[in-house]
């Protein structure tokens, strides 16, 4: 066996602790190992301890100038002490607060790597992200919190509010300060015996100097090991309380209605604008054309009567689509059911409803029922390949449910900023949910679910 | 003929009011509500009725309700049907007695006078005027093994127009086709959808059916 696949070995076992079991030459190596991870370790965690110590010694200094050779009274003097240490410490604190949302996250991050690597630890962490920008229909930029003047500005500000107002980034900055106090003056034990005692021996003390070396390179295999315990603890998504969580959830919801919401105006905005609008001013315009020539010219005045009336077909055209996309008309006149069943008909497949509704649920409820049910449907039409599906309507425990199944191709996922990704969030406005259960192949069945109470 | 005209918007009663009147029929009743209209319809008994779907007091779907709840007490009622939006769900319903005299269309449609009134001449004589967006809904489907997969390109668009409610003679101008080959390709229709030869305008409303793949072919 050579020395090779023992350092594999040891690899392997590094983790758990285990390592007493080799040869000659796993000692040297444990300790050359733990040298240079003490000194990762250093790395990664002395910087908001450097910044604190620096900037409360050289605080110190040159606050304690400012009393410097008084003669006052012994009250007066330590009243000046106090109120001396008090601004060294507001700038301990400041300096600390600047270097914290511009370093804690890559700390952490590196720190994340580099336990994932020694010591198998994985963490899922989430930090949030940038949102959408908005236009809203009076030309100002919406960011999910403020309105701007401009889109650079709004993304800007977008940005910022992403990096600088997250819970993780200041949980990140909580692991900076504790790996600082704990990890890192152990992780340092083995090197600053190594560094002392080498400045012994030159110092001329061999003896001392040689026992210090001795007792860092000791050290060595098991300083680094502090950052373990200390990783678990800190290094993970910021720990919340219940009601916390239940608070970010709530804010992510109002966050991405808010934006759903504006997104919406701004269709309804854009298509009225664009489309009935400028309709109706070509139409008045026509008129006025057809009325100056309808003595001079009566045939051609006609024929602009003939095409401002066809724009006026075309007009009612685009603002039925409009309601049906902001209400559909069939919803309000027989409800989610008779409504489900009117989109089935439409729809490119042949479908099935199937319901078990005994009464009208509250509107805002059907209403997202309803466009869930459609955008589902129209997934079936685009993506499964499918040659039918079913509906299935249901009512219980006060929970109204919605599924759709087809027969197509199945691997539907609600990925990021996907139409899945948009019933689930617009469910989660309603307090609901969305399950999908898609095996590659199929068949595909998807099931929103809203709790509500029957009318 | 005698028309009742259920409509809420004033302006929009009161114009087809004088639009029926320009074309020398008479109103015997313009009412503004589900209820109002029902009793109109049984008690009036009229040629011909043009309903909104959308009526007080609900605002739901009381017109359509009347019109199907009047049809049960007098089959075969003439109803012309109105909305703001056309669904394959309320053309289903409206023809589902099998029995014709049925109209279901947009409003827009009031906006070519001659069209509409010829809609609804057809829809009294107990024939179907439905809007040419349900059929056009019902053209997108996909065929399934159902007899109207055995129809050619032609009957199809044929069958199509006969959906809207159209003559031989209206089909033949909209295609470009004489009037004999139309009659010839409706026979073979009436044919491969298993239709015997009864009253004309029966088959072709229950031709309609078939298309709608509603009630049985067998009824009639």
């Amino acid at each position: 066996m050579s020395g090779a696949d023992r350092v594999v070995a040891a690899e392997r076992g590094a983790g758990m602790g285990r390592f007493a079991d080799g040869g000659p030459l796993l000692w040297p190596f444990e300790a050359v190992r733990g040298l240079y991870r003490s000194a990762v370790l250093v790395g990664l965690t002395f910087l908001q301890v450097a910044v604190g110590v620096g900037v409360g010694l050289g605080g110190a200094r040159v606050v304690s100038s400012f009393s410097d050779g008084s003669s006052a009274p012994l009250v007066l003097r330590l009243l000046a002490d106090a109120g001396e240490a008090l601004l060294a410490v507001v700038w301990v604190a400041a300096a600390m607060w600047i270097v914290h949302p511009l370093t804690s996250r890559t700390l952490a991050r590196a720190a994340r790597r580099v336990a994932g690597r020694w010591l198998g630890l994985r963490f899922e962490v989430e930090y949030r992200t940038v949102p959408q920008v908005t236009r809203m229909s009076t030309r100002y930029w919406w960011d999910g919190h403020e309105y701007h003047k401009s889109e650079r500005e709004a993304r800007r500000r977008a940005g910022m509010h992403a990096r600088f107002h997250d819970p993780q980034l200041h949980w990140d900055g909580v692991w900076v300060l504790v790996a600082g106090l704990t990890v890192m003056p152990v992780a340092a034990l083995p090197l600053l015996g190594l560094a002392g005692g080498a400045a012994l021996v030159a110092a001329g003390h061999p003896g001392s100097g040689a026992a210090l070396v001795a007792a860092g390179l000791v050290a060595a295999p098991f300083a680094w090991r502090v950052f373990g315990p200390v990783a678990a603890r800190f290094l993970g998504p910021i720990p919340r309380s219940r009601l916390g969580r239940r608070i970010a959830e709530l804010e992510a919801v109002r966050a991405d209605m808010t934006q759903t919401q504006a997104a919406e105006l701004e269709r309804i905005e854009r298509g009225l604008h664009d489309g009935t609008q400028a309709r109706l001013v070509a139409m008045g315009m026509s008129m006025q054309a057809a009325e100056r020539l309808v003595e001079a010219d009566p045939a051609a005045a006609k024929e602009i009567l003939a095409a401002a009336r066809a724009s006026s077909f075309a007009a009612l055209d685009e603002l039925r689509s409009l309601v049906r996309g902001i209400n559909p008309p069939v919803l309000t006149e027989r409800g989610l059911v008779d409504a489900v069943r009117a989109l089935a008909l439409d729809a490119p497949v042949e479908v099935s409803v199937h319901s078990a509704v005994p009464a009208r649920p509250e509107r805002p409820v059907e209403a997202a029922v309803y466009f869930a049910v459609a955008e589902l449907l129209a997934n079936v039409g685009k993506h499964a390949r499918a040659t039918r599906a079913t509906i299935d309507l249901g009512y219980s425990d006060r929970t109204l449910t919605a599924s759709v199944t087809d027969d197509g191709r199945g691997g539907a996922a609600a990925r990021e900023g996907s139409g899945l990704d948009g019933i689930k969030r617009r469910a989660a406005a309603f307090g609901g949910r969305l399950e999908i259960d898609s095996p590659a192949g199929g068949p595909t069945r998807v099931t929103v679910a809203v709790p509500c109470d029957l009318s | 003929m005698r028309l009742v005209i259920a409509e809420d918007l004033f302006l929009l009663r009161d114009g087809l009011v004088r639009l029926v009147q320009a074309y020398g029929h008479s109103v015997v009743a313009a009412v503004d509500s589900g209820p109002a209209v029902l009793a109109a319809l049984l008690g009036e008994r009229p040629d011909a009725a043009i309903v909104d779907v959308r009526l007080p007091p609900g605002f739901s779907d009381e017109g359509l309700q009347a019109a199907l709840a009047a049809r049960r007490e007098v089959p075969g009622l003439p109803v012309l049907i109105l909305s703001q939006h056309v669904e394959q769900l309320y053309a289903r319903e409206l023809l589902a007695d099998g029995r014709g005299g049925v109209g279901y269309q947009l409003k827009d449609r009031v906006m070519d006078a001659d069209q509409f009134m010829d809609a609804l001449d057809r829809v009294a004589a107990g024939g179907t005027a439905l809007d040419p967006t349900v059929v056009a809904k019902l053209l997108g489907r996909p065929l399934r093994a159902d007899p109207l997969a055995a129809l050619s390109e032609r009957e199809r668009s044929v069958l199509a127009l006969m959906a809207e409610g159209l003559s031989n003679a209206a089909i033949a101008g909209r295609l470009f086709l004489s009037e004999g080959a139309i009659s010839k390709y409706t026979t073979t229709i009436f044919a491969k959808l298993g239709l015997a030869a009864d009253d004309d305008t029966n088959r072709r409303v229950r031709a309609v059916l078939a298309y709608l793949g509603a009630a049985g072919r067998d009824g009639g």
